[in-house]
């Protein structure tokens, strides 16, 4: 037995034998043709013509098998391979002397270096769906099977990297799970393990070289872990898990629609924080009631100049479009002197997490400010998406929130969209603004504490650094007494509030929270079901009677146990 | 050669499904059709060339058409664009 460990990537564990997909060796590829240019460009037509169709058949299987939605890449792909401009390039250079592979590819990677030097996110993507149809046609001209064979029991499916027509030509009943040594969570692989509802792992080291033809493997999507060969009693142990892993994911499957409340129905509205577009699938299928924080800085980060308005709104509303008929909150842009963006020209900072970030960047340099909420605002004025919400990061000062509203109002009436129906809040992570709650939600709609940041500065303790990990523990007595009081000067202004610090994934202060009265869970997706079954098995006042015990706690740790106790976990 | 120029009014712009949208209706004109954004015209019977153009919501096009019945084509290309090329 040996144990291997990755990426986790989509959850759940799974035992059986390894299926290995091998990519067809790649053959020498001659660059003249032999014969006449026209027999090679009939060669050509009919290795286009055959991936057409072969990807037109695997577009409609997909279609059938997963969902329309996944089938759409294989029908781009078929495009693809019947372009006019692409077959007349390479026709050309076939007349000129080239053989129909040199040809091919060339004429194909002349539109995929276009795609690749593009600074748009998507179109560099479709750079790898150009290589893979390209691929595809070089393998049918060289008479190789693309269609290489395919598994015939359940399998865990095992590769060094896994095109998307390679996944798709794997009927999904074979596919008991799928690990890939390169990869990453948002590969097409691992999308569609999700989208199976089966385990995956990637960026696997020494996958391939670890396991035989005839291995069995067990593997556990939830945390990485990869056994090749398990013994007996480990074997028997997994697939106990990975029948319990089952009977689990159908459990919190059926609770996917189901809104979050506690056992005496006080709802709560468990929300998704998103980080990037690629999110935005898991966020829907682990029933997200809309966001309480999209970082929006992913738009901004590796980027040499700033992002167009145009840019902008086409990626909100992307965002906004996910969760209709939801709250969605854009937290406005959080960089500075703790991360710096090449088109922010300032001084390096001696101590960058006291700096100018967060709205005192936006404040103090308001063009990029005002760019992103013309962006926001234009996004919350259209149909069919969720309700657009804007947060502002670091906020210490009620006079802060108060400036940045009259530029939301300055923006709002120079593009001529009503603010009615925009909630403007402020996110509470800096202790002053913890205890300046009453004043500072008299100018919000809504206060959201960011736990990380509050607990952060609350100790004076970075929480990267390990050795200072024990002093930031959120559960920690005075933590909890603050947040309540932070909850209590919102209602008392008629502000909701939320929590969208990574904390809230965590069982037991999710239910602390809810005890002290916040409104609103927002967490990394995958950990939305399981706090949801959480606090179906809980009233309400069972969480104020905890939370008000472990206040009286001696220290954090026993705080916590007495949490846990009341949850039952 | 007659032209047409439109605003683009669906949310993912020229992306490889509306884009295949618009390339297969001008593949089914008799003349040569080119679509352009700022100064770079292409083939707009080509998908691939359509996609590098990374035209997005809101953005400007220029159809132009040849033929006999390019007028016709202009026609049936901009109503295509305007009713969001098969996206709602």
């Amino acid at each position: 037995m040996s144990k291997l460990h990755g990426r986790n990537a989509a959850p759940g564990v799974a035992v059986g034998p390894v299926f290995r997909v091998v990519a067809p060796e790649a053959l020498p590829i001659e660059d003249r043709r032999e014969g006449p240019a026209a027999d090679e460009v009939s060669r050509l037509e009919d290795a286009l013509a055959r991936t057409v169709s072969q990807l037109n058949e695997l577009a409609e299987r997909v279609s059938g098998e997963v969902g329309p939605d996944e089938a759409e890449i294989f029908e781009a792909h078929a495009s693809f391979a019947d372009d006019p401009e692409l077959r007349a390039n390479a026709e050309d250079a076939i007349t000129e002397g080239a053989s129909a592979e040199r040809a091919i590819i060339g004429a194909f990677d002349e539109f995929r270096d276009l795609l690749v030097a593009s600074e748009s996110e998507y179109l560099s993507a479709r750079a790898d769906d150009i290589a893979d149809v390209r691929d595809r046609v070089v393998a049918l001209l060289q008479g190789v099977d693309v269609g290489a064979p395919l598994p015939v029991v359940p399998s865990v499916i095992v590769a060094e990297t896994l095109t998307p027509s390679q996944t798709a030509q794997i009927p999904r009943e074979m596919i008991l799970a799928i690990i890939t040594e390169t990869g990453s969570p948002t590969s097409h692989a691992a999308i569609l393990a999700r989208a199976l509802g089966v385990p995956a792992v990637v960026a696997v080291e020494g996958l391939t070289a670890a396991v035989a033809r005839d291995a069995v493997v067990a593997v556990d999507g939830s945390n990485g872990d990869v056994w090749v060969d398990p013994d007996p009693d480990q074997r028997e142990r997994l697939e106990t898990r990975a029948r319990e892993a089952a009977d689990r994911r159908r459990l919190l499957e059926d609770l996917k629609d189901v809104p979050g409340a506690t056992a005496d129905g006080k709802h709560i509205e468990l929300a998704a924080n998103i980080g990037s577009t690629d999110d935005l699938s898991g966020a829907v299928e682990f029933g997200a009631e809309g966001s309480g924080l999209v970082r929006t800085e992913f738009l901004f980060i590796d980027r040499q100049k700033a992002p167009s308005v145009e840019d902008q709104v086409e990626f909100y509303r992307q965002v906004a479009a996910a969760f209709p008929g939801n709250r969605v909150v854009f937290r406005t842009l959080d960089v500075g002197a703790d991360k710096p963006l090449p088109f922010i020209d300032r001084e390096p900072e001696e101590n960058p997490a006291l700096g100018v970030r967060g709205i005192r960047l936006s404040l103090l340099r308001d063009e990029l400010f005002r760019f992103q909420l013309q962006a926001l605002l234009r996004v919350a004025a259209m149909d069919d998406v969720g309700q657009v919400a804007i947060m502002f990061p670091l906020v210490s000062l009620p006079s802060e929130l108060q400036r940045a509203r009259e530029i939301v109002t300055e923006v709002a009436e120079h593009e001529g969209i009503s603010l009615e129906g925009i909630e403007i809040g402020a996110m509470v992570e800096v202790p002053v603004a913890a205890l300046a709650a009453n004043r500072l939600a008299r100018h919000a709609d809504f206060l959201s504490i960011g736990t990380n940041d509050l607990v952060q500065y609350l100790f004076a303790a970075d929480r990267l650094v390990g050795d200072v990990t024990h002093l930031t523990d959120p559960c920690e007595p005075e933590v909890l007494r603050l947040i309540g009081n932070v909850v209590e000067a919102g209602h008392r202004q008629g502000a909701w509030v939320g929590v969208c610090g990574e904390a809230a994934s965590d069982p037991a202060f999710a239910m602390a929270l809810v005890g002290l009265g916040v409104d609103e869970l927002s967490m990394t997706s995958p950990a939305i079901p399981e706090i949801k079954d959480a606090l179906r098995r809980v009233d309400a006042q069972e969480c104020s009677d905890a939370v008000d015990r472990a206040m009286k706690a001696d220290d954090a740790a026993a705080a916590r146990r007495v949490l846990e106790d009341a949850v039952r976990i | 050669m007659p032209e047409r120029t439109v605003t683009l009014p669906n949310p993912s712009g020229l992306h490889a499904r509306p884009a295949k949208v618009f390339a297969s209706a001008a593949a089914a004109a008799p003349g040569k059709v080119t679509v352009s954004k700022g100064d770079r015209e292409v083939n707009a019977k080509s998908v691939l060339s359509v996609l590098t153009l990374d035209c997005h919501q809101g953005d400007e096009i220029t159809i132009r058409a040849d033929g006999e019945d390019a007028e016709e084509t202009l026609d049936e290309l901009t109503a295509l664009i305007e009713s969001g090329l098969g996206e709602s």
